[in-house]
């Protein structure tokens, strides 16, 4: 198996060689070894690592717990169902994070509707004004 | 009271503990509902419920465990709540 530098294994995966070197202080991966001249090198492993990692953070998943899937998958005793549970979990935090999103969302439309007037001045612009009023209700419950 | 234990199939941490809980569960407050709901058909319900881990479990539409408690720690968490309502 050829030994790859950091360069040719950034171009390969497709990604830059500082982002290597962060996946390698965040402990997502290590070089194979290192060439006399004191250069990290790596092998063909390294780069569907380096895919692995690119699609689990497709999937909206960490660092943290992209290195986590990696120990799973490195584990003798571990089984399909803990990665499945890893990933039932990711999910439950994607819909939680769409519903918040979509409340926000439901937020700006009532917003827009009030602004119905577009050639008003800005001093009289509605949405201007509720999130002035919002923030003066927030100041008036402080004092 | 009711009880819901959302789990996803095939999560053997899952199903080696359902039996006793829900035995403990039963044995503590008579007339106890006890569903286990699967999570993948019934993904909107746990959101709603706030349920971000599995295996879990809600207490009366509430999340109260956001992981399998132990035998003890159900039945203290029921008594709790049975006699508050007393």
């Amino acid at each position: 198996m050829s030994k790859l530098t950091i360069g040719k294994l950034a171009a390969l995966a497709e990604v830059s060689a500082d982002t290597l070197r962060y996946y390698e202080r965040e402990g997502l991966i290590a070089p194979l070894s290192k060439s006399e001249g004191g250069y990290r090198l790596y092998n063909e492993d390294s780069a569907r690592r380096i895919y692995f990692i690119k699609h689990a953070q497709h999937c909206g998943f960490t660092l943290a717990e992209i290195r986590e899937l990696l120990t799973v998958r490195g584990r003798d005793s571990a089984c399909c169902g803990d990665v499945r549970k890893l990933a039932v979990e990711k999910k439950l935090q994607l819909e939680s994070k769409i519903r918040t999103m979509q409340t926000m969302s439901k937020a700006l439309d009532r917003l827009i509707v009030d602004c119905a007037e577009v050639t008003h001045p800005v001093d009289e612009c509605p949405i201007l004004t509720a999130l002035e009023h919002a923030n003066g209700t927030a100041t008036h419950h402080e004092n | 009271m009711k009880i819901e234990l959302f789990y996803t199939p095939g999560c053997a941490k899952c199903t080696a503990s359902h039996g006793d809980l829900k035995t403990i569960a039963e044995q503590t407050i008579d007339g106890l509902v006890w569903q286990e709901v699967n999570i993948l058909e019934q993904i909107d319900h746990a959101v709603d419920l706030g349920v971000l881990t599995v295996p879990a479990i809600a207490i009366d539409g509430e999340l109260v465990f956001a992981s399998l408690p132990t035998s003890q720690q159900l039945r203290a968490e029921l008594l709790r709540r049975r006699d508050g309502k007393n």
